[in-house]
């Protein structure tokens, strides 16, 4: 039984010229969407507590639908210690006191499904927190029912060689508990022990959560740490054949119940490796792609689109029905897991100088301070994000151009309240400020008093409101969501471009990825008599003759051209 | 009128696509279709152990191969290195190519490269030539590096030699320059070398790319006229180095052509410069500890000796207007000593030597006829060589072209009053 009304499909909107093309499949919504990234702790405050809660992030929709995104990730939200940010829940069916109550969540997953607006949430499948009940009866005696629903050891000696992934605080994969006298799995923090999916019944409780919030009417979850779900002796315990059946068995009932219901992989591997996720098209929908994310920013520094290009060069076909999830940040550090080391080592230098800006195998800073609050890399990045194949993922404040904190500790120097105006906490509580979940960001740079929403939306030359107009323009154009990708080589390496085509509808991006002017020559022969239209200005460029096609960028410019046969 | 561009249009368009780089490595090329596949890899390899942040190009500058080099430089797919799930360099290596329709020619091709140095704002380039066979990574990376980092403006490569290979620069080439010049650079003559980009867009500014002597050996050329400028110079060992069998050098009248010419020119063209240079003062050397010289087997002196006394005969005349009565007797004299005792001492070879600068700068005769007649003294001295040193250890060999180049510094007072007297 759903509590909210399915939103409309999302191409019921107006759609501008081309985009006539309706989805035949209403089900794939996820490959149209733009997502918005959000901690409900982080956007908006109802009560003076201090603290974000589902009541403010209600009040804030119409802010989301200006934007243009037609999806929201909430990050967990579930009761938990907050020990990891929420990632450690103690309590997967209900909603934590601080964020509001499980109506508020409804009302809020109603208010968004009234704006058109799907909304997915985050199911950590892999473990719960240490103060689950399950893990709390599991502990209790080696006899207990629930024993079985944790990996258990009495050495720590099982699953050697298998890596650490929290390598700055964690020494072993493995944790003495002293109330049971034996070793449990952890593969992130010690406090958040791994389910046993070994054992059927976590399986089912599993599933049972997942009801419990289909049926409330979520459109989907993002599920954590997926590669990890399973162990076996003499392997590295990642991306098990195990584990996939797992996924297959939770799509499958999601199909038969749920139809148009997405899961969205968390599985930070090379993309070889990710594509066993997509199945035959029948375990997840959609899945990051890790590795891209920071060759785009190595692309930037590099002046050079080597590293793009060799990335989606390896990068696999997928089934019809799946959809790579692209993005530039997020909650996390900006992982450097799935790059040589050569490149890990470039990229600290390059954006990471200060030691405080780097934790774990990453960078934990946002969009803007990344690119020296360069509007121009800002949005050339942004631009690259919702021009490439995939569906993109905005993180909350980087449309603003929002700063961090990089000496709040672990990554909550990119989790700082939401800068909505130049006021008291910049508009995000009425709360006193030395009780905010978190400092703002107040320097002189990136502070709210800055850096808000409210003055950029005075301004039609903000970089919120270049946003809103790249973001419209992408959504007019089915071509963005779900065309094919074909790089252009030119040989001015410092020029990354693509043409992107389905069907009739063609687009060309050109992308300077340097500080300096470019010329560069692209062969156009297949599009030739063609006119590119530029599609922010609507204005008419010479049309594709013989000649190779002529163009000149400023430093970090991009166009994007409807190309058009007239 | 305006001048035409040595540059072609393509080559233009090529140079706009790469854009401003921080290393240049430049492959003058002419029928090596055989190995400059093995030479570009070396080179790739090098830039990506070696500089694998630095924006580079790799340009092969071809004289007109009917071998296809130019196809094999650019249809050489890069080499993928295996466990780094298929990625290779940070950045692209650029490659790109041209083609220069006269004779081949070094100076021509070099040009190019200075151009491209210049346009591409190039901090450190190299040049290697495709026909040594053993042309490693890091020998790419000893030639750059020393430019790149040290600060250095050229840099001379330095090879093991066998104990008898190389004497032309041994025995005349280094000792005269380190003398006349006042740079202990070994290798002046050489088919690879490094340099910087403010050396580069010096040479191009130049104009003297349609001297016979920078079409011929422009590194030389390049390597005196960074000395004479006050840029900093040095040398790195690079090992032993063997070159393709395919690749021909000159005989020894081209060679002596080429290189004493080359030489000689740089002297008229610098005389302000080295006139005034009264020191030789070592140069940074980098590399391991190293030995120069190597055992190995003496050339055949087989028709040398003969070759000499006929061409003495011979050229009587030429002679005679080329060097003083006094030396002209000494060699007439010694070209009748018998074959046996005959030695052709350091104290007349450098004279001899003096005196052909001095009538090369008088332009006595032809100047192309006055180099030419040094080749069969050069025999002369190269026999004696022989005849001396044919069981003489390498160290006693290196401690010899000591006591020559002092020789050769000890006389050259003795240049100059040559080179200043009216006749």
């Amino acid at each position: 039984m759903q509590d909210s009304p399915t939103p409309p499909s999302i191409v019921s909107q107006p759609q501008p010229e081309s985009s006539a093309l309706l989805l035949q499949d209403e089900n794939l919504w996820y490959k149209d969407a733009v997502m918005y990234q959000l901690h409900v702790r982080t956007f908006c405050d109802s009560n003076a507590d201090g603290i974000g809660d589902f009541r403010g992030l209600t009040s804030k929709l119409d802010y989301l639908q200006e934007l243009g995104i037609n999806a929201i990730w909430v990050l967990p939200f579930y009761p938990s210690p907050l020990r990891d940010d929420g990632y450690d829940i103690a309590d997967y069916t209900s909603v934590h006191p601080s964020y509001g109550t499980l109506q508020d969540f409804k009302d809020f997953l109603a208010a968004a499904h009234n704006r058109r607006i799907r909304v997915i949430t985050e199911m950590v499948v892999n473990h719960t927190s240490d103060q689950h009940p399950w893990f709390q009866e599991a502990r209790s005696s080696r006899e207990n029912p629930k024993r079985d629903w944790y990996v258990w050891s009495d050495t720590d000696n099982r699953y050697q060689g298998v890596r650490i992934i929290f390598v700055d605080t964690e020494m072993s994969n493995w944790s003495w508990d002293p109330i049971s006298k034996s070793y449990y799995w952890h593969r992130f923090f010690n406090h958040q022990p791994d389910l046993n999916y070994d054992n059927p019944a976590v399986r089912e409780a599993m599933w049972k959560v997942m009801k419990f919030w289909l049926d409330i009417g979520v459109d989907g979850f993002r599920l954590d740490a997926v590669p990890y779900l399973i162990e076996r002796d003499g392997t590295s315990c990642e991306n098990l054949p195990e584990t996939h059946e797992i996924i297959r068995d939770f799509r499958k009932r999601i199909d038969l119940a749920y139809p148009g219901k997405m899961l969205l992989a968390e599985a930070n591997q090379w993309p070889a490796d990710v594509r066993s996720y997509f199945g035959n098209g029948d375990e997840f929908h959609m899945a990051f792609h890790f590795p891209l994310m920071p060759r785009m920013f190595m692309a930037v520094k590099l002046e050079d689109r080597k590293p793009i290009i060799e990335i989606l060069e390896q990068t696999p076909q997928i089934p019809e029905n799946c959809q790579w999830c692209i993005f530039l940040r997020n909650h996390d550090e900006l992982t450097l897991e799935m790059v040589t080391d050569i490149e890990r080592d470039y990229m600290y230098d390059e954006y990471a100088v200060d030691k405080a800006m780097r934790i774990n195998l990453g960078i934990r800073r946002r969009l803007a301070p990344m690119m020296e609050n360069d509007r121009r890399r800002v949005e050339l990045l942004t631009g690259m994000l919702l021009s490439m194949p995939g569906t993109p993922i905005i993180y909350y404040g980087d449309e603003i151009g929002m700063g961090d904190n990089v000496y709040l500790g672990d990554r909550n120097g990119v989790r700082t309240p939401m800068q909505w105006n130049g006021g008291w906490n910049a508009g995000f509580s009425a709360a006193d400020p030395e009780r905010l979940y978190s400092p703002l960001i107040s320097n002189p740079v990136y502070g709210y008093q800055a850096i808000n929403v409210d003055s950029q939306r005075r301004s039609a030359h903000s970089l919120l409101s270049w946003t809103k107009s790249v973001i419209q323009t992408r959504n007019a154009f089915r071509v963005f969501s779900r065309g094919s990708i074909e790089f252009l080589n030119p040989s001015n390496h410092r020029v990354l471009a693509y043409v992107r085509r389905l069907g009739e509808e063609k687009v060309l991006i050109v992308n300077n990825l340097s500080s300096s002017a470019q010329a560069v020559e692209l062969n156009l022969q297949m599009y030739k008599r063609h006119i590119p239209i530029e599609m922010f200005g609507r204005n008419l460029f010479p049309r594709i003759g013989d000649l190779p096609y002529l163009l000149t960028l400023g430093p970090y410019q991009f166009y994007w051209f409807r190309l058009r046969r007239i | 009128m305006a001048e035409e561009s040595f540059l072609a249009d393509d080559f233009i368009r090529q140079l706009m696509s790469v854009g401003e780089v921080d290393l240049l490595v430049g492959i003058p090329s002419y029928n090596n279709a055989s190995t400059i596949a093995q030479a570009l890899h070396s080179v790739e390899e090098s830039l990506r152990q070696n500089f694998v942040r630095e924006r580079a190009v790799i340009l092969n500058v071809d004289g007109g191969s009917g071998d296809e080099t130019r196809q094999v430089f650019e249809q050489t797919s890069e080499r993928r290195e295996a466990g780094h799930k298929g990625l290779t360099s940070l950045r692209t290596i650029h490659r790109i190519s041209c083609m220069y329709d006269r004779s081949p020619s070094q100076g021509v091709a070099l040009r190019s490269v200075v151009a491209a140095a210049d346009l591409l704002r190039a901090r450190a380039c190299a040049v290697i030539s495709p026909a040594t066979t053993n042309l490693t990574p890091s020998w790419i990376a000893n030639l750059l590096r020393p430019v790149y980092r040290e600060g250095l403006d050229f840099v001379a490569p330095l090879y093991v030699r066998s104990r008898f290979q190389g004497l032309l620069a041994r025995d005349l080439l280094y000792p005269m320059s380190r003398a006349v010049f006042g740079q202990r650079i070994r290798e002046l003559y050489s088919d690879e070398w490094g340099f910087s980009g403010r050396l580069a867009s010096q040479c191009l500014e130049q104009d003297v790319w349609r001297e016979e002597a920078v079409r011929t050996r422009p590194e030389a050329w390049m390597g005196i006229l960074a000395g004479s400028t006050g840029l900093k110079c040095g040398q790195y060992f690079l090992g032993p180095k063997t070159v393709s069998p395919s690749a021909t050098g000159p005989d020894i009248v081209d060679a002596i052509r080429q290189t004493v010419g080359n030489f000689f020119w740089c002297m008229e063209t610098n005389q302000p410069y080295w006139m005034s240079r009264s020191n030789s003062p070592s140069v940074s050397t980098f590399g391991p500890e190293h030995e120069l010289s190597a055992d190995g087997i003496p050339p055949s002196q087989e028709k040398m000796f003969e070759l000499f006394r006929s061409g003495v005969n011979e050229l009587e005349p030429i002679l005679a207007s080329i060097l003083t009565p006094d030396t002209h007797a000494q060699i007439k004299a010694i070209a009748l000593s018998d074959r046996a005792k005959f030695r052709f001492a350091a104290e007349l070879w450098v004279k001899t030597l003096y005196e052909f600068a001095a009538s090369y700068h008088r332009a006595v005769l032809n100047r192309d006829h006055l180099v030419q007649a040094l080749v069969p003294l050069y025999r002369g001295r190269v026999y004696s060589f022989l005849l001396e040193h044919a069981n003489s250890s390498a160290e006693a060999m290196e401690a010899q072209s000591e006591i020559l180049c002092q020789e050769f510094e000890r006389q050259k007072p003795y240049l100059l009053e040559r080179w200043t007297a009216k006749s």
